[in-house]
């Protein structure tokens, strides 16, 4: 008895490794907490991208469970992302966008405001338009105190202005499933 | 001529440090020393396996703009580590605070190896040779019998 059970130590801790590294398979590794879930929305004050002259606070959000999807013209997976987006927008969702741009641009240095509307109305005439509008993060500060670690990523604010789902990566139907459509209905029931 | 290509290298990159380094100025010593270690340790969200000092990412290039303005704000490095592990997490400092989650990193080895010690200290012990009386008895019957 006592010998026999001390042959099956090594299987144990096999089978311990072997379902570790088994759950590891499917493990992301940028899939981590946010740390601005539950928390209000960071203040702001950022103009529109289309008409600089409106401006934007953090209370935009009150009133409406609202999509913000971190954008650019630049990003690939985004124009992958947007008609997705028109589909959730046609079923009544409101998406505003929050866009920025990479000003880094060793060739051309800074672009004028008029260069990026000119950029972003060709890829929306091009892929459809599913932003009720879109804030222009200029310097890129709103992005960081949000915790964006590059586009496209989406957060789920509900009535109140109040993040609650931040998610790295595009949406699509099976992450609308997984993570957003039954917090998206409870919200919408409550208001 | 080999030597002066050598040298025209040695210059160029040494022109090429000295841009990059530029961006991000000090009046303080002791500003530039807090900001080239923070870069240095915080680590990069996009590109995982790198510290924004090392990393071009735009993410990278953007949290060394704030880190900048912040220590030029005269904050000093637990006031940028906490800003910045408000907006991405523990994640974001190569220093992992010890909690009830990462505490196992360090009790695990250390169990193991107490668990080990013990294991072979016990096993080291030789059991007391028993003399049973009955199996005296048998092998002296046997002897007897053989005689």
């Amino acid at each position: 008895m006592k010998k026999s059970t001390l042959f099956l130590i090594p299987l144990f801790i096999f089978m311990g490794i072997a379902g570790f590294l088994y759950q590891g398979l499917f493990s992301d590794p940028r899939d981590r907490e946010s740390t601005l879930i539950s928390q209000p929305m960071p203040e702001f004050l950022l103009p529109d991208l289309m008409n600089t002259d409106v401006q934007y606070t953090q209370e935009v959000f009150l009133g409406k469970v609202t999509l913000l999807n971190v954008w650019g013209v630049w990003c690939v997976t985004c124009a992958i992302e947007i008609p997705y987006l028109m589909q959730l927008q046609r079923e009544g969702k409101h998406i505003v966008g929050l866009y920025y741009d990479q000003d880094i641009d060793p060739d051309f240095g800074v672009k004028t405001v008029q260069r990026v509307q000119q950029e972003v109305r060709d890829k929306l005439a091009q892929l459809g338009n599913p932003y009720a509008y879109n804030i222009f993060d200029v310097k890129r500060d709103l992005s960081l105190d949000l915790g964006v670690s590059g586009a496209p990523e989406t957060y789920l604010i509900d009535q109140n202005g109040t993040i609650l789902l931040h998610h790295i990566g595009d949406l699509n139907p099976r992450v609308w499933e997984k993570k957003f459509a039954a917090l998206y209905q409870e919200l919408v029931k409550g208001s | 001529m080999k030597l002066t290509v050598i040298w025209l290298a040695i210059c160029l990159s040494a022109l090429a440090y000295g841009i990059t380094e530029d961006k991000f100025q000090f009046e303080d010593p002791e500003q530039t020393k807090l900001f080239l270690e923070l870069t240095k340790e915080l680590r990069c969200p996009k590109c995982q396996n790198q510290n924004i000092a090392d990393s071009d990412a735009m993410i990278a290039v953007d949290l060394k703009r704030k880190v900048h303005q912040l220590v030029q704000q005269g904050n000093d490095k637990e006031q940028v580590v906490d800003f910045m592990k408000q907006r991405y997490g523990d994640f974001v400092y190569y220093q992992p605070p010890v909690n009830s989650m990462t505490i196992w990193l360090w009790l695990i080895p250390l169990l193991f190896i107490l668990g080990t010690l013990t294991w072979i200290v016990r096993s080291r012990k030789v059991p007391p040779q028993q003399e049973d009386s009955d199996r005296l008895k048998q092998a002296e019957d046997i002897l007897e019998r053989d005689e």
